[in-house]
């Protein structure tokens, strides 16, 4: 089962180019590496003149805990009815698997917040955030505040 | 590359990513707005760039999806390229030319040297909830019996019950990160050889095992493919392993100064 590192498809694990058009899977395997990795303009250069305005999605996943604890219990329960000696019988069987087919998966999927921020580019690159988590809160925070 | 001259020299500049200036992206390349990208070089070294959408703020889904697209052509065709994050421009081609070609040609091009000829890949394992929850049940007693009891509470009584419900959760998930720290250990140590360097995310889910990002040089690949294709069977039916790539090398490139 060896091949290249591209678009091949080998038991449970299956390998997918990344992003560029190809729908929301792709744009999720990548959206947080293009918001918090990769070179920082501000490292490179002293930025003149520019204002842009950008908008972030935060993709880090916002659950409450007791939401995910009480998702696992739910889990947990619908799991194995035989655990305690019963029988499963066939209604539950379809049960299950209409839910592990739909509900469950649906679940925990990225729910982001989307936040906006503005971000001016000044002169002095010295005073810029070089930490995406800065970028985020701390200086929405202030740019909200000069408003 | 295309545009008129006049244009680019005066409008702000959105910035993809960095490359050889030999590297030829394909004619019809556009970015944001699907503006056309140009090539802007300087010594051995270019940026890809279009000019800037004025007039909205930058961020919904087809920016990023652009942005992304722009540099994954480049990873498609072999190119080596150091990919900006999301959100930078310059003043105008100039800038993109002067302050950031010119002024970093070094430091860009021993970040370029270090990514040619690898890709950069990422592996996502999940655990196949139902059957780590199996595992969760039987190794421990005290969720068992909780967990048999909660099931025997009627429907319409769910109410009563909420706070064990919570506790059963709570205790699930505490079982699930320890199995995680030895399952994502275990994953990361049978594919790291395979790799120049690893880069592990935090996992955000409860049911996730393992995030990573791996820079392959050419002579492992087999190698690093052969290492998941074992992985994939070791855990199948318990742990669902996917690999995403290549990719731009966002985990790959120099941080900071």
């Amino acid at each position: 089962m060896t091949g290249p590192i591209a678009q091949q498809t080998s038991g449970t694990s299956y390998v997918q180019n990344g992003g560029g058009g190809r729908g929301t899977s792709g744009l999720a395997d990548v959206v947080d590496l293009i918001l918090e990795k990769g070179l920082v303009i501000d490292v490179y250069a002293r930025v003149a003149l520019v204002g842009i305005e950008i908008l972030t999605v935060d993709v880090r996943i916002v659950v409450a805990s007791v939401d995910t604890y009480l998702r696992f219990a739910q889990a947990v329960n619908r799991l194995d009815i035989a655990h305690d000696g019963t029988a499963q019988g066939l209604p539950q069987v379809v049960q299950g698997m209409q839910e592990s087919g739909a509900k469950s998966k649906t679940k925990g999927v990225l729910s982001g917040a989307q936040e906006r921020l503005k971000e001016t580019f000044g002169g002095d690159s010295d005073a810029k955030t070089k930490q995406p988590a800065r970028r985020r809160s701390a200086k929405k925070q202030e740019e909200e505040d000069d408003q | 590359m295309t545009g008129p001259q006049a244009d680019h020299q005066t409008v702000p500049q959105y910035v993809y990513g960095v490359t050889r200036a030999d590297a030829a992206p394909p004619n019809g390349l556009t970015g944001l707005d699907d503006l056309p990208v140009r090539v802007v070089a300087h010594g051995r070294i270019a940026a890809l760039s279009s000019d800037l959408p004025s007039g909205r703020p930058l961020g919904e889904r087809a920016d990023l999806m652009a942005h992304q697209r722009v540099l994954q052509t480049l990873v498609d065709a072999g190119t080596p390229v150091l990919p900006f994050r999301f959100g930078a421009a310059l003043a105008d081609a100039d800038a993109v030319r002067g302050e950031l070609l010119e002024n970093n040609a070094d430091r860009l091009t021993a970040a370029l040297d270090r990514v040619d000829g690898r890709v950069a890949v990422r592996v996502k394992a999940t655990y196949e909830e139902d059957a780590v929850l199996r595992e969760v049940i039987e190794d421990d007693p005290e969720i068992a019996e909780l967990s048999a009891r909660l099931r025997a509470v009627p429907e319409d009584a769910a109410d009563a019950v909420h706070f064990d419900r919570v506790r059963l959760g709570e205790m699930i998930v505490q079982v699930l990160r320890d199995r995680r720290e030895r399952d994502g250990t275990r994953l990361l140590s049978a594919l790291a050889p395979f790799a120049e360097s690893a880069v592990a995310h935090e996992p955000v889910r409860e049911e996730d095992v393992v995030d990573a990002s791996f820079l392959v040089g050419e002579a492992q690949r087999d190698g690093f493919q052969k290492a998941v294709d074992d992985l994939v069977e070791e855990n199948r039916d318990r742990i669902r392993l996917r690999l995403v790539g290549p990719l731009p090398p966002y985990d790959f490139v120099p941080e900071g100064g």
